[in-house]
């Protein structure tokens, strides 16, 4: 306000053009008592000029002059004024309507009767003053706005860079794979992460901000660091949800949230685990066409606290072929030009009139495509399927850049031991891979180095640990038996452990690594079982079902088992990298 | 229109009272401009130019009134009439009314001067 | 006012009734609605007999109400909402948070 009352008092720099000299004397005499700066010259040419060069605050200007009169002096100073409000007040005995209307179409905004009247020259010159200053005000806010909004959409475009750098490093464009996110989705607040897990295996996540704009924006970075981190370091879907609820709680205000679904896909175990929390129904749609609703049965993520927040995920069966479809609220709003939403109905008629040749995804786009007649609104939606996978047609991580392999731990062991109830409560895989990863010849083949501890673990758990026999899994009722089964068990692990010790050493031509499980169970009769002693045995124990000492057997060197059973060493060897020309794969 | 005076002695104790010491300097433009004035009346009239007439006339009669001599300011006006009428026959009487009154004038203000 | 208020005789429950479109747009009133600072309120119920729309700023602002009426010790009824509204709420699980009749 200070500043505005000094700027009305400032002293204007007013022009003068009159070719007469008493008035003008007299004129620049008055305005000069009244502490304004004041620039004169006798005709229209000489204003232009002036006012091109010193440009004046405000104009007076003679109609009648030599050279070039007041009219188009006038229109040349407006033009060169161009958005700036630069009073022109005529000064004239003109009385005569036509002439008058002429200097206002010319550009003039009043007129000054002669003879002058000091105190009315005065407080047209402050009304003026007011009248620019206002303009210069408006037009500077409307600047103001106009580079605010170039910044913002600058930063935005940045804002959204730097997110695709984060949020698309992972396998969205896999091949089993479709998903549409508008490109600027992140300022609705939708989220889209995949990342293959390191076992085999994929983690997705999609989630949608409460709100628009930067607000809804800010808590995806968080989300992505955290989901990308832990997806890669083989953490589970469960885990990843909880450390994000957590993040979110933390740092979202009350009334902020973010509504969102995991997908742990398993292409080994052909089963999908999904967690739904204020996400729309998603749909699985078999290859059979069955049709099976996967609705959301939890809060939202950032709401409960770490104590109260549920990650228990739904467990189902999934083969080759079928196909999981998750979407944002934003689809379900898709409006046709009348108001009218896609809604629930528009998914579901959708998906009941599948025909076998059609795929979900391309069905779901082109029904809401035409629903909504044009495709404006679907800027504001986010869809993603997921088709399940045969696990050998499915590309591993690729590798990541050839590190050095000098570089990193070589030489080096440690045995890390869990008991008791954290038995059932945490997961030493990611931890002990990440110890592995330290050393960079092994970092190529983390995929490998996951599966084998997994593998190890998982049988030390579930057979050793809890004695759960692995042909229930084989049946669909034995399925849930098991995992529920599983629950159970783990609440009473009294005396149990689970014990790693690892063991790294250099070899010329690369290193080798050592693995040995031990557990607390009551091991199984290795020395009769198929796999390690070929033979017709038919005591298919619970452990080592099959498939999972294959894959041990596949991967590494060796592998033996010491006492009953419960003692697993496995060596695991890897090759320096040949040089990136050389490199066959 | 004659009865109107040949000096506003309240306008000009205005102008003096804002012009200060330059009082007499205004003075002096005016009389050198109102020469300037009679003289470009004279040639427009000898030229047949009535345009030319009227829009000095106009602005003669501006700084008449502006300076406080408004029987002159009135002469001008119906000059100005007079030329933006193109009845130049008129105007050759209205002219020497106009260089009459002028004396006039400037037999006044000097005596303001000395006063 | 698209949101009206009204105490039970017992001085310690709060109705707030909310009309036509719960959005963004009524986060202000909804506010005034219950911080009056009148400490004898124990209980709260959200009325959305007329309410015909609800979005998820409207649950955000159910769950800033919940704060402020004590967390999960929190008495608060949301009642009469329709089957549209009905369904956002359950969707988002709101259930588990709120008693819904």
């Amino acid at each position: 306000m200070d500043d505005s009352v000094a700027e009305h008092s400032r002293p204007l720099r007013i022009l003068i053009a009159d070719d007469s000299d008493s008035d003008r004397l007299i004129l620049k005499t008055l305005l000069k008592r009244l502490g304004h700066e004041v620039l004169d010259v006798a005709n229209g040419l000489d204003a232009v000029s002036v006012f091109q060069r010193e440009a004046p605050d405000l104009v007076l200007l003679d109609a009648l002059m030599p050279v070039m009169d007041g009219m188009e002096a006038a229109r040349q100073i407006k033009l060169l004024a161009g958005e700036r409000l630069v009073p022109l007040i005529f000064l004239t005995s003109l009385s005569e309507a036509g002439a008058l209307a002429r200097c206002l179409e010319a550009g003039g905004d009043d007129f000054l009767g002669k003879p002058y009247n000091r105190i009315i020259i005065e407080a047209k010159i402050k009304a003026f003053n007011r009248m620019r200053l206002m303009h210069r005000t408006l037009s500077d806010q409307r600047d103001l706005i106009r580079e605010r909004n170039r910044q913002l959409t600058e930063e935005q475009e940045i804002a959204k860079r730097v997110f695709d750098n984060v949020a698309h490093s992972g396998c969205l464009d896999a091949s089993n794979i479709r998903y549409h996110a508008s490109p600027l989705s992140i300022f609705n607040g939708d989220v889209l992460f995949a990342s293959p897990r390191p076992a085999g295996g994929m983690l997705i996540f999609m989630g949608d901000f409460t709100g628009h704009g930067l607000p809804a924006a800010i808590g995806a970075m968080p989300v992505a660091e955290i989901f990308y981190g832990m997806a890669n370091k083989g953490f589970n879907g469960q885990d990843v949800l909880r450390e994000i609820n957590q993040k979110l709680k933390r740092i979202l205000p009350t009334g902020m949230f973010c509504c969102g679904a995991m997908i742990e896909a398993d292409f080994k175990l052909n089963q999908l685990q999904i967690w739904n929390g204020g996400l729309p129904d998603g749909w699985l749609i078999r290859t059979t066409g069955e049709l099976l609703a996967l609705p959301s049965r939890h809060l939202p993520l950032g709401i409960l606290a770490p104590d109260q927040f549920n990650a228990d995920f739904e467990r189902v069966g999934a083969a080759p072929g079928d196909r999981v479809l998750m979407m944002t609220d934003g689809f379900l709003e898709s409006a046709d030009s009348a108001g009218n939403v896609f809604g629930e109905q528009g998914v579901t008629g959708t998906l009941d009139r599948l025909d076998d040749g059609d795929h979900p995804f391309d069905a779901m786009m082109s029904a809401v495509h035409r629903f909504t007649g044009n495709f404006e609104d679907g800027d504001d939606l986010t869809l993603c399927c997921l088709e399940m996978m045969d696990e050998a047609g499915l590309a591993t991580l690729p590798d990541r850049a050839a590190p050095s392999a000098l570089a990193g731990p070589a030489e080096w062991r440690c045995s890390y031991e869990i008991r008791e109830r954290t038995l059932g409560e945490f997961s030493p895989l990611p931890l002990l891979l990440h110890i592995c990863m330290e050393v960079p010849g092994l970092r190529r083949k983390s995929g490998e180095i996951y599966t084998l501890l997994a593998e190890l673990y998982n049988n030390a758990l579930e057979h050793g640990v809890l004695e759960l026999p692995s042909e229930w899994k084989h049946s669909p009722e034995g399925f849930g038996r098991y995992y529920a089964e599983r629950n159970r068990r783990l609440a009473n692990v009294e005396g149990h452990y689970i014990r790693f010790t690892l063991h790294h050493s250099l070899k010329p031509d690369g290193g080798r690594l050592r693995v040995i499980c031990e557990d607390s169970g009551q091991g199984f009769d290795f020395h009769n079982h198929p796999s390690v002693a070929p033979g017709n045995s038919p005591t298919m124990s619970g452990r080592y079902a099959g498939r999972g000492l294959l894959l041990l057997k596949r991967l590494a060197e060796t592998i033996r088992f010491h006492e009953q059973g419960n003692h697993v060493e496995i060596v695991y060897d890897w090759q320096f990298a040949r040089t990136a020309e050389n490199r066959d794969d | 229109m004659t009865d109107k005076p040949h000096l506003d002695e309240e306008a000009l104790a205005e102008l003096r009272d804002v012009m200060e010491d330059e009082f007499e300097v205004l003075i002096q433009t005016y009389v050198a401009d109102s020469r300037d004035r009679i003289r470009g009346l004279q040639e427009a009239l000898r030229a047949d130019d009535s345009d030319a007439f009227a829009k000095t006339a106009h602005s003669f009669k501006g700084s008449c009134i502006n300076i406080g001599a408004p029987r002159l300011g009135d002469l001008c006006l119906r000059a100005e009439i007079a030329g933006k009428e193109s009845r130049l026959d008129d105007a050759s009487g209205l002219l020497d009314d106009i260089a009459r009154e002028f004396e006039q004038v400037i037999a006044g203000l000097d005596g303001l001067m000395v006063g | 006012m698209p949101i009206q208020t009204r105490r039970y005789d017992d001085g310690q429950t709060l109705v707030i009734r909310i009309e036509g479109r719960f959005d963004f747009s009524t986060h202000q009133a909804f506010r005034d609605a219950y911080e009056h600072g009148d400490p004898h309120i124990r209980n709260y119920i959200v009325d959305l007999s007329d309410t015909t729309y609800l979005d998820s700023s409207a649950l955000g602002m159910l769950l800033l109400l919940r704060d402020y009426a004590g967390g999960d010790s929190a008495g608060i009824v949301i009642e009469n909402c329709n089957n549209d509204v009905r369904r956002i709420l359950s969707i988002s699980n709101f259930e588990q948070l709120f008693n819904i009749r």
